[in-house]
């Protein structure tokens, strides 16, 4: 029975989210406090089967498990299949765990249409897990790009101000333009090999020139995701507009989508397009992390810092993802889970602040350690995981692609922990401004340090910082054989 | 023994014409005397088309039963499986159609009853044009259909608007007529027979050694391209579109609601007879312009419908890109072109019929100003008075841009799919590209449905339940076909099959 369950579990967690959302269509809108309470129960079941599947993973391989077939079109070779392996394990298990802290995050400060922001959220649970599980390309993509419509919708209807409309448009399009160039490819595949499943695809190998414009087209989908220069645009925009939940999913799992695009797709279907392209991906990336990291310092809302840091974080996972080697790889996997931990907690640390006073601009906040000790120690805490502090996550995650980049390409190493050390220039000076010094009396009065609810948000997000930073082969261990398969799969 | 009637193969329309003098004496003598005090008869005129349609469909869905050949009257009329399958697709979207007008009616005080007795004109027209082998009885039945267009377009007699819409659609309707016409006198000239049979069995395979080959003549190609741009006109493409928006916009919203969603089909079936069944032979000729006026469509209805600010005109550019997106794969020359166009234009169909059925159900409720036609600013907060509604209409926009998980992304990715095997790489890339362009406007749609931030949006009349019945079937099928698009898959692909 038990063993049932366990074959069928990556169904259970794809269709949970969507049973939550029926439930919920159910309960009336007034009825505010079960509507919370259901959501945030879903998500939580949602959270306890995702560490079943950690728990039951086989560390000792690099195959697909928990596969799972569905045939949908079956004359057309376009079949439901499901699938984890090390790589989309984790992020997995990050989705289920960002979801709940959303709800929890956003308990007080939502009040007009609860039901369909919950509904939203839910939705988008079930499109983020399908995207890291379906093991099929066009139904990948249809996932991906059906993210965007909750998304749309959440930073539109629910963000802080005027500008959120101009910021829904920019998201949308932006990512929209790179894909639809990716639907032109998947077409071209399918209809080269008759199939998109992707364990068919890697047993095939395309010619050099097509390898080059498939490359070409794939990049333009996953890099305005990322985001690299100069398509990032849409971040700041997005990420300042939204509301905290928003910005936290955003961060900590939609970013995560082109990276994972990234080393999923590109590397094992067009290795010799990657060799070829790896100078322009270096160029773009380093510049990305100088760029934003300087750009960062001259920000004035709060948000808008945070947002350009996950910009620069995402840059250096993608010098790890194209240094080519396991160290460089599972550096890149790990320091995408720290930034989702990471990135995530310093929105909703923002957060917290604008639930109280409602403005985000850096001027107004001074000497909040007087009136918030545990408030301060928690953005000590994760400032400095965002630094790269070593004993926090982040330091593992940027040393590991630091040493697999510096065997490629030592003149980029060289720029990117150029670009991490600003990036403890920007985040040092944000910290000071804010929490020590003295309390500004004359724009706030009132300060409430964080309740038990805030602070239970942050607990796991915690707990996951310091096990991956100082126990960091609890991580390692799972994908370690995806990431030598992989590599296998590239370079022989 | 077998009593064989030569009429029976037009049993249905035979049916609905003598249903249509039947309802027109019913109208003349009961309504129009002092006696019976001037009867206003459109409720019930509307009821008893609605159920002429119902038996007419019943008959077209079981002729299988009662015709026993495929061509008759002189190889002039076709019964196979495209035209029983646009006849019925028509006559069933014109039955709920005519279920969702009646408040419309009412409301804009379209007392004539003779305004149901032209729709019905129009699909007696539509289903002859379905059923058409040759020139001349296409372009009969074109002309009874687009006459029919004309009088819905103009019907309001005391609107200026309306009566310019009617002129202008007459006008360029009756040139274009002139022109298919020209065209196949041409044809006839050249080739010495109007019968699509007997041009494919002239032309079909035209290679070195062919013994016809005398009369691939360029004079042969010019009458051709004639009839086809004739039959562009009738499907607004650029640059032949310059009626559609002004035509759209202008006539009353019902008739607009007709043209968008119904005749296309129907000139598609003759547009699939003309160039994939008789001149087969000549996709040399006709492939390239038809890229090209499907790139310009593609282009000018995305590019232009950025501007727009009333409903009705925006909505006449996406139907010109929505006819550029059918002309990638009707261009391709492979079966998979045939089958996408179906797909496509069925769900292109469906999807009309939800956001126009939208349009017509929502009644402004506001006694200041009495416009007739919606701008954009009129739909502002729709998910405050009707969430349902707003739900439906910003899926069904969705769907319609062409973003996944909906159905509009799987029917245009068959189209790119069907354009890349063909090896058609640039032009599945620009058209992909433009495609972007067209979703702002929708989600802008969408944005002023949800987003804004004003207090209160506008009153509307509330919607009766069987009205929003219908709009809801129609968004459950599409719901349904993404899910299971097997159904659309089959019958799309056996219509293909007819033509190779």
């Amino acid at each position: 029975m038990f063993k049932m369950i366990l074959k069928n579990l990556l169904i259970y967690i794809l269709f949970l989210p969507l049973t939550g959302c029926l439930l919920l269509t159910f309960i009336s809108s007034n009825n505010k406090k079960l509507l919370k309470l259901v959501a945030l129960n879903f998500s939580c079941l949602t959270f306890i089967c995702t560490l079943f599947l950690w728990v039951f993973f086989n560390k000792s391989t690099g195959i697909f498990q928990f596969v799972i077939k569905i045939f949908w079109l079956p004359n057309l070779n376009l079949n439901f299949i499901l699938g984890v392996d090390g790589i989309s394990l984790f992020f997995v298990v990050l989705t289920s765990l960002l979801i709940p802290l959303c709800f929890l995050i956003s308990w007080n400060s939502i009040e007009r249409n609860l039901k369909e922001y919950l509904i939203s959220f839910l939705i988008m649970e079930f499109f983020l897990i399908g995207v890291f599980c379906i093991l099929d390309l066009l139904l990948f993509y249809i996932f991906f790009e059906s993210v965007l419509i909750p998304m749309f919708l959440i930073i539109g209807v629910w963000g802080s101000r005027e500008r959120k409309i101009r910021a829904a448009y920019f998201f949308f399009i932006y990512t929209l333009l790179g894909s639809v160039l990716m639907l032109l490819s998947i077409l071209y595949i399918y209809s080269e090999i008759g199939t998109t499943d992707y364990e068919v695809l890697l047993t095939f190998s395309f010619s050099k020139l097509e390898q080059n414009i498939l490359w070409l087209t794939f990049f333009f989908s996953f890099a305005s995701k990322v985001p690299m220069i100069p398509v990032h645009l849409w971040l700041p925009e997005a990420h300042v507009e939204a509301p905290t939940a928003g910005s936290v999913i955003l961060a900590g799992v939609l970013l995560k989508l082109g990276t994972y695009g990234f080393i999923r797709f590109l590397l094992p279907l067009f290795p010799e397009a990657c060799f070829y392209f790896s100078p322009f991906v270096y160029s773009l990336s380093a510049l990305g992390i100088v760029y934003t990291s300087f750009t960062a310092i001259r920000q004035t809302d709060f948000k808008r810092i945070i947002a350009y840091t996950s910009i620069a974080h995402m840059n250096l996972v993608m010098l790890g993802i194209f240094s080519f080697n396991t160290i460089g790889i599972e550096g890149a996997i790990l320091q995408s889970l720290s930034h989702g931990f990471v990135a995530s907690s310093l929105f909703l640390i923002i957060g917290i602040v604008y639930d109280r006073h409602h403005t985000r601009i850096v001027k107004y906040y001074g000497g909040l350690v007087h009136v918030m000790p545990l408030y301060s120690f928690i953005f000590l805490f994760f400032t400095m995981a965002n630094i790269g502090l070593p004993g926090t996550s982040s330091f593992i995650g940027e040393f590991l692609i630091l040493v697999g980049s510096f065997k490629t390409n030592t003149s980029i190493t060289f720029l990117g922990a150029t670009g991490m050390v600003i990036g403890g220039c920007y985040s040092l000076w944000l910290f000071n401004r804010i929490i020590y010094g003295n309390l500004k009396t004359q724009y706030f009065n009132e300060f409430i340090d964080i309740n038990k609810r805030e602070f239970l948000t942050f607990f796991p997000l915690i707990i996951g910082t310091i096990f991956m930073g100082l126990l960091p082969n609890i991580f390692l261990a799972p994908i370690h054989f995806s990431v030598n398969f992989l590599i296998e799969l590239m370079v022989f | 023994m077998i009593l064989q009637i030569k009429e029976i193969s037009i049993f249905s329309e035979i049916f609905l014409s003598i249903s249509i003098i039947f309802l027109t004496l019913h109208g003349v003598f009961l309504s129009y005397n002092k006696f019976n005090k001037f009867l206003l008869l459109q409720n019930s005129i509307l009821s008893l088309a609605v159920l002429i349609l119902v038996m007419s469909s019943f008959l077209i869905f079981n002729e299988h039963l009662f015709i026993l050949d495929y061509l008759s009257f002189n190889y002039s009329i076709s019964n196979d499986y495209l035209s029983f399958l646009t006849k019925i697709l028509i006559g069933v979207i014109t039955i709920f159609f005519l279920l969702i007008i009646e408040q419309y009616l009412l409301d804009q005080k379209i007392n004539h009853f003779e305004y149901i007795l032209i729709i019905l004109y129009s699909v007696l027209g539509l289903f002859l044009l379905c059923s058409a082998n040759d020139l001349i009885t296409a372009y009969l039945a074109i002309e009874l259909q687009s006459l029919s267009f004309y009088l819905l377009a103009a019907f309001k007699k005391n609107s200026t608007f309306s009566i310019e819409a009617g002129l202008k659609y007459f006008i360029l309707g009756a040139f274009s007529s002139g022109l298919f016409l020209f065209g196949a006198s041409i044809v006839y000239g050249v080739v010495g027979s109007i019968n699509f049979d007997d041009f494919k069995d002239l032309f079909f395979w035209l290679s070195p050694g062919n013994k016809f080959e005398f009369l691939q003549t360029n004079l042969l190609q010019f009458g051709l391209t004639f009839i086809l741009i004739s039959l562009f006109f009738k499907l607004a493409l650029v640059p032949f579109h310059l009626w559609a928006p002004d035509v759209y916009e202008k006539s009353p919203t019902s008739s607009s609601f007709f043209f968008a969603v119904v005749p296309k089909i129907a000139i598609f079936v003759l547009l699939l007879r003309i160039c994939y069944y008789s001149f087969f032979g000549f996709i040399d000729c006709w492939r390239y312009y038809i890229i090209i006026i499907s790139f310009l469509s593609v282009l000018v209805g995305s590019f232009a419908g950025l501007e727009q600010r009333k409903l009705k005109s925006l909505m006449a550019y996406s139907s010109i890109s929505h006819m550029g997106y059918l002309l990638i794969s009707f261009s391709t020359g492979s079966i998979e072109g045939i089958q996408m166009l179906f797909n496509y234009i069925i769900i292109y169909m469906i999807s009309g019929f939800c956001i126009w059925g939208i349009f017509i159900l929502t009644r402004l409720k506001n006694n200041y100003s009495k416009k007739g036609n919606k701008d954009l600013g009129d739909l502002t907060l729709l998910k405050k008075s009707n969430k349902i509604l707003a739900f439906v209409f910003s899926l069904t926009l969705f769907s319609v841009a062409g973003l996944p998980p909906m159905v509009g992304f799987f029917v245009k990715f068959g189209v790119f799919l069907s354009a890349i095997e063909a090896s058609m790489y640039f032009v599945a890339l620009f058209n992909i590209l433009f495609s972007v362009i067209s979703t702002f406007y929708y989600i802008r749609i969408i944005k002023i449905l949800y987003f804004e931030k004003i207090l209160v949006g506008k009153l509307y009349y509330p919607i009766k339940t069987e009205k929003f019945i219908i709009i809801f079937l129609f968004f459950y099928l599409f719901i349904f076909l993404f899910i299971n698009p097997t159904f659309l898959y089959l019958i799309s692909y056996k219509v293909s099959l007819l033509f190779f």
